[in-house]
C-alpha cells in the first residue's frame, strides 16, 4: 500500500496584502529589535533613524524587519544566496 | 525506555499563531461515522456551545470560519481582554468562575458591530484544514495543552524559550533574569546542539532578538532547515518560526505570512506545517530519530470551551498596572487552550491525551514543558530553572516500542488540486 496522500490547496489568489496594517505584534517585533540594536550595535545610526512608530504596513515592518536582523544576524545568509547543502 | 525514544535524536518544536484548539481541531468532535463519532476521544465541539453576545442572545458556535478576512479587526488577547474571555466580567476577587463566557462581548468591543462579534464563535471543519487534521488524528492530539498565560504572543512564547516569562504578561521586552538562561544556551552550555530556525530576514525571530547578536550561531532560516533535513544535520533541538507577515521575497515574489496569526491567510499556514512535516518524512533516517511538536503560542482571542486549569505558580506577580484589570497576577492559572500535535513514527495513530475532562487522569500541558522536555531529555534534568518549569509535565513518554509501517503514514503534496 502507498502511503496516505494528503493534498494541501494553495490559498486563495489576492491573499497577499503587504499594504496590510501591521498588529500589534509585528510593531512589538521592531521596538525589541530595535531594543536590541540599542544595546548591542554602535554603527547602526541608518537603521535607528527609523522610527517604529512611522511603521504602517507589513511591507514597512518587513524591510525593517530585514534591515535590522541582517546587521544583529552577522552569521545568516544573504537574501540572495541559495540554501546550504 | 522504548525503542522509539531510545532512537530518539532530535526533537523540532513549531510554533505556530493566535488560534484556539476549538478553533481549529474542536470540529473533530462533530464528525459522525457509522452513526457513531469518529474521533471520541477528542475534547472538541458538542455544536451547542454558546456565549451570550451584548444584546443578550446566545450565540453558538459555528462552522465557518474562514482562511482570512473574517476576524478583522485582530481579536484582543492581552490580558485584560483575555481575562474577559475566561471571567466574562466577573468582578475581581476570591471565587470568580473561569465560564469561558465573554469572548463574543469582548470582541464586540473591537468590531462594534453585533453580527460581526460573532465571528469569535467560528471553528474549521476538519476538510478546511487537512494538515492539522490529519496530524492530530494521525499521531498524538494533546486534548489539554494551554498557553502558559492568559495573555499575547512575547510572554507565552517567552515561556516556550525560558520556561518563565519573568513576571511579564505583556508584549515588553523583558529582562533574563540569572541564573535562568534560554533552552538554547542551555544546550550551548553543555556542548550539545541547538537552532532557532526563523523563516527569513525579513520575518526574523519573535522576542528573543537579544540572541540574536550574543548566539547568533544558533540562528537560521527555514531553508537551513530543510537542508539540514535533507543531509540528515539537524541540531539535537529545533525550534522553528513561521513566517510573521507579506513581503515580497528576494526575486521580487510574494511570500505570505504563515504564522496564521488573525487576518493572515491560514491555508499558508497549512502548507507551511506540511513543509515541515514533509521535510523530516522526506529522510528515512531523520524521520525515524524525530519527534516534532506543532503547537501554538497562545488561542489568539478566539472561543475555547475548556476554562483554564490552575497551575504551579511561577514565583512572580505581575501588578495590577501591569494586568490592566485592577488585580495582580500570580501565574497561578494558564491561559486559554491550543492545538498541540506531537508526531512520530512511534507514536500509535490516533493517540489522544487525555486533558482536563479525564479528571484525575488529565495530563495537562503549557509552553514551559517544552524546556522542561529539552532539559529532562538531552541534559538530563540539569539546568537552573523555575519551579514551574520543574514541575511541567514532558512529552517525550508518548513515544512507544513500534515505528509504524510507511503505509500508514500520511505525506502531504502541495499545490493546486
Amino acid at each position: 500500500m502507498p502511503p496516505i496522500e494528503i493534498k494541501v490547496p494553495e490559498p486563495a489568489k489576492g491573499s497577499f496584502d503587504h499594504n496590510r496594517l501591521a498588529g500589534k505584534l509585528l510593531l512589538s517585533q521592531t521596538l525589541h529589535l530595535r531594543e536590541a540594536l540599542l544595546r548591542h550595535l554602535k554603527d547602526v545610526a541608518e537603521v535607528l533613524a527609523i522610527n517604529p512608530k512611522d511603521l504602517k504596513t507589513e511591507r514597512d515592518v518587513s524591510n525593517y524587519v530585514q534591515r535590522a536582523t541582517a546587521i544583529l544576524h552577522t552569521q545568516a545568509r544573504k537574501p540572495s544566496e541559495k540554501p546550504g547543502k | 525506555m522504548t525503542v522509539g525514544l531510545s532512537k530518539l535524536k532530535h526533537l523540532v518544536v513549531l510554533m505556530m499563531e493566535n488560534r484556539s484548539f476549538d478553533h481549529m481541531l474542536g470540529g473533530l468532535s462533530l464528525v459522525m461515522e457509522g452513526g457513531k463519532k469518529k474521533y471520541p476521544g477528542v475534547n472538541g465541539l458538542t455544536g451547542n456551545e454558546s456565549n451570550p453576545d451584548s444584546n443578550g442572545k446566545l450565540i453558538q458556535v459555528n462552522p465557518n470560519a474562514k482562511f482570512q478576512s473574517q476576524l478583522d479587526p485582530d481579536p484582543d488577547h492581552h490580558f485584560p481582554g483575555v481575562d474577559m474571555q475566561i471571567f466574562n466580567g466577573a468582578p475581581q476577587g476570591p471565587g470568580r468562575v473561569r465560564s469561558m463566557q465573554g469572548f463574543v462581548k469582548d470582541y464586540f468591543t473591537q468590531t462594534k458591530d453585533v453580527n460581526r462579534s460573532h465571528n469569535i464563535m467560528s471553528y474549521f471543519t476538519p476538510d478546511k484544514l487537512p494538515v492539522l487534521s490529519t496530524l492530530a488524528t494521525q499521531f498524538a492530539l494533546f486534548n489539554g495543552w494551554f498557553s502558559s498565560i492568559p495573555g499575547p504572543t512575547i510572554c507565552n512564547r517567552a515561556f516556550a524559550h525560558y520556561g518563565t516569562s519573568f513576571g511579564q504578561v505583556g508584549m515588553d521586552i523583558f529582562e533574563i533574569l540569572a541564573p535562568i538562561m534560554s533552552s538554547y544556551e542551555r544546550m550551548l552550555a553543555a556542548g550539545k546542539t541547538t537552532k532557532l530556525y526563523y523563516f527569513d530576514q525579513s520575518s526574523s525571530t519573535m522576542e528573543i532578538v537579544n540572541l540574536l547578536k550574543n548566539q547568533p550561531q544558533i540562528f537560521a532560516t527555514y531553508d537551513q532547515f530543510i537542508a539540514d533535513c535533507a543531509g540528515n544535520t539537524l541540531p539535537e533541538y529545533s525550534f522553528i518560526e513561521p513566517c510573521y507577515n507579506d513581503h515580497e521575497g528576494p526575486g521580487g515574489g510574494q511570500i505570505l505570512a504563515s504564522d496564521q496569526h488573525p487576518d493572515h491567510n491560514v491555508q499558508e499556514g497549512e502548507k507551511f506545517i506540511a513543509s515541515i512535516y514533509n521535510a523530516i518524512r522526506g529522510n528515512p533516517a531523520v524521520w525515524d530519530s524525530t519527534a516534532l511538536l506543532v503547537v501554538y503560542d497562545e488561542h489568539g482571542g478566539i472561543y475555547d470551551h475548556v476554562p483554564p486549569p490552575d497551575c504551579t505558580p511561577d514565583g512572580k506577580s505581575a501588578d495590577e498596572t501591569a494586568t490592566g484589570t485592577g488585580a495582580p497576577f500570580n501565574f497561578d492559572y494558564l491561559g486559554v487552550r491550543v492545538p498541540a500535535i506531537l508526531i512520530s513514527p512511534y507514536i500509535a495513530k490516533g493517540t489522544i491525551v487525555p486533558g482536563t475532562e479525564a479528571g484525575a487522569n488529565a495530563r495537562i500541558f503549557e509552553h514551559a514543558s517544552i524546556p522542561a522536555t529539552v532539559t529532562n531529555f538531552f541534559l538530563n534534568g540539569d539546568a537552573k530553572r523555575t519551579n514551574r518549569e520543574a514541575k511541567a509535565s514532558t512529552f517525550l513518554d508518548l513515544l512507544g516500542d513500534v515505528a509504524r509501517p510507511d503505509a500508514d503514514l500520511p505525506f502531504f503534496t502541495l499545490g493546486k488540486h
